[in-house]
């Protein structure tokens, strides 16, 4: 199970990936994090929203209200240019990340 | 289905956003429940059991409230501190050199001159750093600054004194003297006992001078101001109830 401190860190990383392929409203993208992280990474209610606003805030993400086809308002984010732009070095920063540590386990194991 | 709109709006009452915003808010996250319970639902969880699952979601209102505040006023807190402290502090001290510089006679006859002739600009250069305070007070004031941000406003050239006041003791000292208005009164205290006869007494003679004595008039005349600024305030609300 992964930490909430190395959790918080990815979270913003974890927006960004779900938002890259499609427009989705909160609860969607709780979902489907949860999903592909195949339940490792979980978002509540409580952590999603205030992360969302932040990054809204920092201009990565756009909400706006759509109504769906059962006639329920919803509020769909979508990455906006900035975002996409934050999503390529993070990845590469996280990646090197998780790199390094593997090589510090393989050390630490042999 | 619990009304869940009728829950996160009992929760976020309190959430000190523009009414339109406040309730957007709530209505995502009301949304956001009642998904979080069609979706347990449809995978076999009991009513209860699903209700019970999406209260689960927050553990503690206080805590998210603060939290989306935090988040949505980002850009309001930072526009705030431009108009409750970086305005009027900078107004402050850009008038407390300009007036500095518009007070003073010749540089020259004063740092070989006598006291009495730096008396007669530094007095009115403190009487100019009374009103200056108050100018900072009554912006910072007006903007809704709290406590702090007029007091730190009012208080803003201060440390631009004492930094040319400790600046002016390295050997360089005297190029520092032309560079701007603000290096001339760190002149005039270090030059308490002659430009150069640096002592302790002149140095802490310059502290006294350049830095307490003009934060104190900066200090009083800002205080003086938001003391009335707020008999005012107070005045009116009476008026009004």
């Amino acid at each position: 199970m992964i930490g909430p401190g190395i959790k918080r860190g990815t979270a913003e990383l974890a927006i960004l990936s779900v938002l890259e392929g499609a427009s989705l409203h909160g609860y969607e993208i709780a979902r489907r994090i949860e999903q592909q992280t195949r339940g490792k990474l979980r978002f509540t209610l409580a952590s999603l929203y205030p992360l969302l606003y932040r990054m809204e805030n920092k201009g990565w993400v756009r909400g706006t209200w759509q109504v769906s086809a059962s006639g329920r308002r919803r509020r769909c984010y979508r990455l906006t240019p900035a975002g996409k732009k934050k999503l390529s070095p993070l990845r590469q920063e996280w990646a090197e990340l998780f790199r390094a540590l593997r090589q510090l386990t393989k050390v630490a194991d042999a | 289905m619990p009304d869940w709109r009728k829950l996160v709006n009992e929760h976020l009452a309190a959430l000190a956003l523009e009414p339109d915003e406040r309730a957007e808010v709530v209505e995502e996250l009301a949304a956001h429940l009642d998904e979080t319970f069609l979706d347990l639902r449809r995978r076999g969880f009991s009513g209860e059991d699903a209700a019970k699952r999406c209260l689960s979601e927050v553990q503690d209102w206080r805590d998210l409230r603060r939290k989306i505040q935090t988040a949505r006023r980002k850009e309001r807190i930072m526009s705030n501190r431009i108009t409750q402290f970086w305005f009027p502090g900078i107004v402050a001290f850009v008038l407390s050199e300009v007036f500095f510089t518009l007070l003073q006679p010749e540089p020259g006859i004063l740092l070989w001159g006598r006291l009495p002739i730096r008396m007669f600009f530094y007095i009115p250069w403190l009487m100019f750093l009374f009103i200056i305070g108050g100018i900072a007070a009554y912006q910072s004031h007006r903007a809704g600054g709290s406590r702090r941000a007029v007091l730190s406003s009012i208080l803003f050239p201060v440390p631009a004194f004492l930094a040319m006041v400790l600046l002016l003791q390295f050997p360089f000292r005297f190029s520092f003297h032309y560079l701007a208005g603000v290096a001339y009164p760190v002149g005039l205290a270090i030059d308490w006992h002659g430009i150069h006869h640096i002592t302790a007494l002149g140095f802490f003679g310059g502290l006294l001078g350049w830095v307490l004595v003009p934060g104190a008039a900066l200090l009083i005349g800002g205080l003086l101001v938001r003391l009335a600024l707020n008999r005012l305030q107070s005045s009116q609300d009476m008026a009004v109830g």
